[in-house]
């Protein structure tokens, strides 16, 4: 792909969060990467954007590092670099719609967890929790439809799969720092074509390897 | 140029300004033939894949439909399919990421429209707030870079051009009836470079037609305010 070795560094915080999916990427890229925890909030004002993740590409022929932010659009730039994504724009935009809905999600619980006021968390969590529904009734139709191999499109582990998989993972684990009971509302609604996803997507070859944070979310449901 | 091979499009959403707003430029911009639909709502929420909108609807004449959702997958591939995003996948992700930064100051700006509470309204209005300069910082930095022509990148109307544009819109246009207040709060934010770019995309010959249909964005921020006189 590249004609000199390129090396990727990860900036964001020490947790699985927005950047888990962008980690198993890598991963599963095969590229050299490693993870960088920038004192914060010092370091804002040197990122692209004052915020993480942010991804750097250095290339050893002494060009300038290639440097972007926002989660979704760093996953998609490895994805389509590294072939993730397909190239047909039809099979990337139905892939790419259910990373879309899962931003949606993830922007609800957010914004649950940062309101102070009983009511403003009670509407945010109900909207979260209705989304939350929609994306796995989406998520399961897809599975099925592929005929429940664990793989939401075609044969082989997807950009979908693995963006899919960082959003459980940080969802069902590392979001109970914020809300404790977070598994406990979320688990019960797995349906088993999503456990299977969620197996599927970490053993795989090409991410077996990945070791994250918050551990086996395999093994996490399944306890 | 468009032949009976060419497909046409459906955009589904609501009978305002809002987030399929990016959309209806790039379907306008890229002259092809395309029509909005504006579904009952709820009742028909079970029929779009996700159960909201907007919703794209590609036809062909052999009545194969390609149906997406989610406005800002909607737009990349429109801009795509229509020569707005480069191929390069690189200058593609400098100008997605200021998409998906605008869209997060959109959703900071829902945020403290909907809070239920003083004090979250104040919260959200905050983070809105300094979202909103970061993005307006970024984006007047990025136009520098580019020599001030009125382009995000190059020197033609570009995805970026157009969805920085768009969500100015949403907010200056679109929702000042649920805010009266929001134009002169995102107003004198704006830069002159920021301006020129607004004044630059509705002045685009490939906008001709969409702005015979929607009401003007440069003409609101080039409005003097009582700061200015």
């Amino acid at each position: 792909m590249f004609s000199s070795k390129v090396v990727y560094i990860l900036r964001y915080f020490d947790s699985t969060g927005l950047a888990e999916s962008s980690r198993i990427l890598l991963t599963a890229a095969g590229v050299e990467w490693t993870d960088e925890h920038p004192e914060w909030p010092q370091e804002k004002p040197n990122q692209p954007h004052g915020r993480m993740p942010v991804l750097v590409e250095k290339s050893t022929d002494g060009s300038p590092d290639f440097v972007i932010c926002e989660s979704s659009n760093i996953e998609r730039y490895l994805a389509r670099t590294y072939g993730f994504l397909p190239a047909d724009l039809k099979q990337a935009a139905l892939q790419e719609q259910v990373r879309d809905l899962i931003s949606d999600v993830n922007g609800l619980f957010t914004g649950y967890v940062y309101c102070q006021n009983a009511n403003d968390k009670a509407m945010l969590i109900a909207k979260f929790e209705s989304l939350l529904d929609t994306l796995i009734e989406t998520q399961t139709i897809l599975l099925k439809n592929n005929g429940n191999t664990g793989r939401l499109f075609g044969n082989s582990l997807s950009y979908a799969d693995i963006v899919s998989y960082g959003f459980y993972i940080n969802m069902m684990i590392n979001a109970a720092q914020f809300k404790p009971d977070i598994a406990n509302l979320i688990k019960p609604k797995l349906t088993p074509e999503l456990v299977k996803l969620i197996s599927t997507a970490e053993f795989d070859p090409l991410t077996v390897k990945h070791k994250s944070k918050d551990g086996s979310l395999t093994a996490a449901i399944s306890a | 140029m468009a032949t009976s091979k060419d497909p046409q499009y459906i955009l589904r959403y609501f009978d305002r300004i809002g987030v399929a707003e990016g959309s209806k430029l790039l379907l306008s911009a890229a002259n092809v033939e395309w029509i909005e639909e504006h579904p009952e709502w709820p009742q028909e929420k079970p029929n779009q894949p996700f159960g909201r909108m907007p919703v794209l609807i590609e036809k062909h004449v052999d009545d194969t439909d390609f149906v997406i959702c989610e406005s800002g997958n909607i737009e990349r591939y429109l801009a795509r399919a229509y020569g707005f995003i480069p191929s390069d996948i690189r200058q593609a992700a400098f100008q997605e990421q200021l998409r998906d930064q605008a869209s997060d100051m959109f959703a900071a700006f829902i945020s403290q429209l909907v809070a239920k509470s003083e004090e979250d309204r104040r919260e959200n209005f905050a983070k809105f707030d300094g979202l909103l300069d970061k993005l307006v910082e970024v984006q007047t930095k990025q136009i520098n870079a580019n020599g001030n022509n009125g382009h995000l990148f190059g020197d033609k109307l570009s995805y970026a051009d157009i969805v920085t544009y768009a969500f100015y819109k949403i907010i200056v246009v679109g929702m000042v009836k649920r805010q009266a207040n929001i134009v002169d709060i995102v107003r004198p934010k704006l830069t002159p470079q920021l301006i020129k770019l607004i004044t630059a995309v509705e002045a685009n010959p490939l906008l001709s037609s969409y702005m015979t249909r929607s009401d003007s964005l440069a003409a609101v921020v080039t409005k003097p305010t009582s700061a200015r006189l």
